[in-house]
């Protein structure tokens, strides 16, 4: 059981529900539906501002599957989570690398190795388990996960936070905010 | 389990122009022959045009004017999902006063699974919700409808040429143009049935070799040939060394869908009116009557006449299977289920040796000797709890369990090869009464249904051996 060493900064909104272990830090405006899950098992998890993670998301960072945890030394890589990005209801996340304005839609799939920049959709029931750098505007969608560009990057999804960053606090208790720290610059 | 209920494992032979085994639930029954009807032995015709996402029922002639396309609604180009209008507020210049902006609507189109918006393609946004959306002109058009108002024109007068020669020789063989079986007004280069069309005699594509016939009193109608070119443009110099942009390239489905243009590039696909679907209605071709008639809103699933084979006939199900071993006899239970609401009797004959039906059987089966009564269906029996207690003498060794309307009953199977699916076959007599034939006043006041025996054959599929 790791020791939970979770940062959220001041106006973010973690329920209590919501199952967070490790070291992981969630910048102001992000919304933690109750049931997501956020594992920093491998390594730390950095999450930026303005995200929305939604009921049983999973986000984890784990080892890879042909290392062991305790046998060599394995280096803790850092999992980063841009801003505005959104992690719709069941979807698992293990990018190392995420950029701002990504949609991951219902029961999709995010490998390791699989970095999105911006804007990108992962549609729902998607599975991208490639070791690649997904160009920004790219759109996943389909059973046989098609692709194409977008010219335009989804919006954040603003009217949707203020709503939940409302009305979460009048049906769930919040986490409390370990220690206020302003989110460290994304690398 | 439920792979014993798949609607494959018990097929029914329908004696139709060719023979059919298919699944009870897929077959309809017309009750003037008595006979059993699949969807290769009616007639389909088309009953009423709607469009699938906004339900609205469209006059035939309406949708042959609209090439069967629904006026309101669209289709995503890129993956053929119904596009949904949505509107964004942008600041526009308030027509008196130019300096000031205020916030007006504007509409655009896009597509909820992949992201496609009419943007992308360069559509302007529009300022109604809905109407405003002109789909791209195709250069050719004029010239298609001068073709086809020609070639409409040719196919009149040689209709009218036969019908004069037809009245005056009298050939035994009627063309196909007055057969029974088509509905639609016979057109050559209209919306005709199939058999038309492979009958045109002048082939569509060669020009030369046409002229119009003597005898015009219409207005003559004239064509210029196509003209073929000597030159064709040449392939751009870096066609082969241009590295390919794989999400521009349209794929084929995209391409095909649009006939008219057939882009190669993703910028270039527009968004198409939505095709509108059909009801249509079923016909029995022996005696014309109607076996399948839905009703005419689009948005009611129900029927106005459905003689479908479950609610007449008794259906075989198969409940549970031993394990099979090759030439050792087991016990196979299986249900049979009575549709009508009166007493119905039915015996199972084991199909003889040179049986012309029984070609798929790779197992001999023993059916019960005996007749087997079904009760009938009660719609009120699971409310009545005083009801008599159903009083059939039933052998043990046969019958396995009855629940109102419904029996389980053993058969013995002995699977004659060593290796592959054990299928059987057996022909079931039941008597159905024909509640459809008029009622004849009878001397005793009572007018029973004359009882008519039907046979069927049945054939289960029971799976592969066990190992």
């Amino acid at each position: 059981m790791l020791r939970s060493r979770a940062k959220f900064a001041a106006g973010a909104v973690v329920c209590v529900e919501s199952e967070i272990r490790g070291d992981v830090t969630i910048g102001a405006r992000t919304v933690v539906h109750p049931k997501a899950r956020i594992i920093a098992e491998a390594g730390p998890i950095v999450i930026g501002e303005g995200n929305l993670i939604e009921e049983q998301a999973l986000i984890i960072n784990s080892y890879p599957e042909n290392i062991m945890p305790d046998s060599e030394d394995v280096e803790p890589k850092t999992m980063t989570i841009g801003i505005n990005n959104v992690f719709e209801v069941g979807c698992v996340s293990q990018a190392l690398k995420i950029g701002d304005n990504n949609v991951i839609e219902s029961k999709a799939d995010v490998g390791r190795n699989v970095i999105l920049t911006s804007g990108c959709i992962l549609g729902a029931c998607c599975q991208l388990n490639t070791c690649e750098v997904i160009p920004e505007n790219t759109v996943i969608y389909g059973s046989g996960c098609m692709r194409r560009i977008q010219t335009e990057r989804p919006q954040p999804q603003t009217l949707q936070l203020d709503f939940l960053m409302k009305i979460l606090p009048n049906y769930h208790h919040l986490k409390k905010t370990v220690k206020s720290s302003s989110t460290p610059a994304r690398s | 389990m439920a792979s014993l209920l798949q609607p494959d494992r018990v097929l029914y032979l329908v004696r139709g122009e060719k023979k059919i085994r298919s699944a009870l639930s897929q077959l309809y029954f017309c009750r003037y022959c008595s006979e059993l009807r699949s969807l290769e032995c009616v007639s389909h015709e088309v009953d009423s045009h709607y469009c699938p996402s906004c339900l609205e029922n469209m006059p035939s002639a309406e949708a042959k004017l609209k090439k069967n396309r629904c006026a309101n609604c669209f289709d995503c180009p890129c993956c053929m999902h119904t596009l949904s209008t949505r509107a964004t507020n942008i600041p526009a210049p308030l027509p008196d006063d130019p300096t000031k902006t205020t916030m007006k609507k504007a509409y655009y189109l896009a597509c909820g699974f992949c992201r496609w918006t009419s943007r992308d393609v360069g559509m302007a946004d529009k300022s109604v919700a809905s109407g405003g959306w002109q789909e791209p002109e195709n250069p050719h058009t004029q010239r298609i409808n001068k073709l086809i108002e020609y070639y409409q024109q040719l196919a009149q007068r040689e209709k009218l040429e036969r019908d004069r020669k037809k009245l005056a020789r009298r050939r035994p063989f009627m063309p196909q143009a007055f057969s029974q079986h088509t509905i639609h007004v016979v057109e050559k280069y209209g919306l005709g049935t199939r058999l038309q069309r492979h009958r045109s005699g002048a082939p569509i594509t060669s020009l030369y070799g046409l002229s119009l016939k003597e005898g015009e009193d219409q207005k003559e109608i004239t064509i210029e040939p196509a003209q073929a070119l000597d030159e064709v443009e040449p392939l751009p110099e870096d066609y082969y060394t241009r590295p390919v942009n794989l999400p521009e390239v349209t794929t084929l489905r995209q391409r095909l869908l649009q006939p008219d243009f057939q882009p190669a590039g993703a910028s270039q696909l527009h968004p198409k009116h939505k095709h509108l679907l059909i009801k249509r209605s079923l016909r029995c071709r022996k005696c014309e009557h109607n076996l399948s008639k839905p009703e005419f809103n689009p948005t009611s699933i129900k029927f106005k006449i459905q003689l479908v084979a479950v609610s007449y006939i008794p259906e075989v199900r198969i409940m549970s299977i031993p394990n099979l071993r090759h030439m050792k006899e087991s016990q196979v239970l299986l249900t049979l289920t009575n549709p009508v609401e009166h007493v119905t009797h039915v015996t199972l004959i084991a199909c003889e040796e040179g049986d012309s039906d029984d070609v798929n059987s790779t197992a001999k089966v023993m059916v019960p000797s005996k007749e087997l009564v079904l009760a009938g269906k009660d719609a009120a029996a699971e409310y009545d709890e005083l009801a008599e207690p159903q009083d059939f003498q039933d052998d043990p060794d046969v019958v396995a369990f009855r629940k109102s309307n419904k029996m389980g009953f053993f058969i013995k199977v002995v699977p004659q090869r060593e290796e592959g699916d054990v299928t059987v076959a057996f022909r079931m007599r039941h008597d159905f009464r024909n509640l459809a034939a008029p009622i004849r006043p009878s001397e005793e006041g009572e007018a029973p249904t004359e009882a008519v025996w039907l046979t069927h054959h049945v054939e289960l599929s029971l799976g592969p051996l066990a190992p």
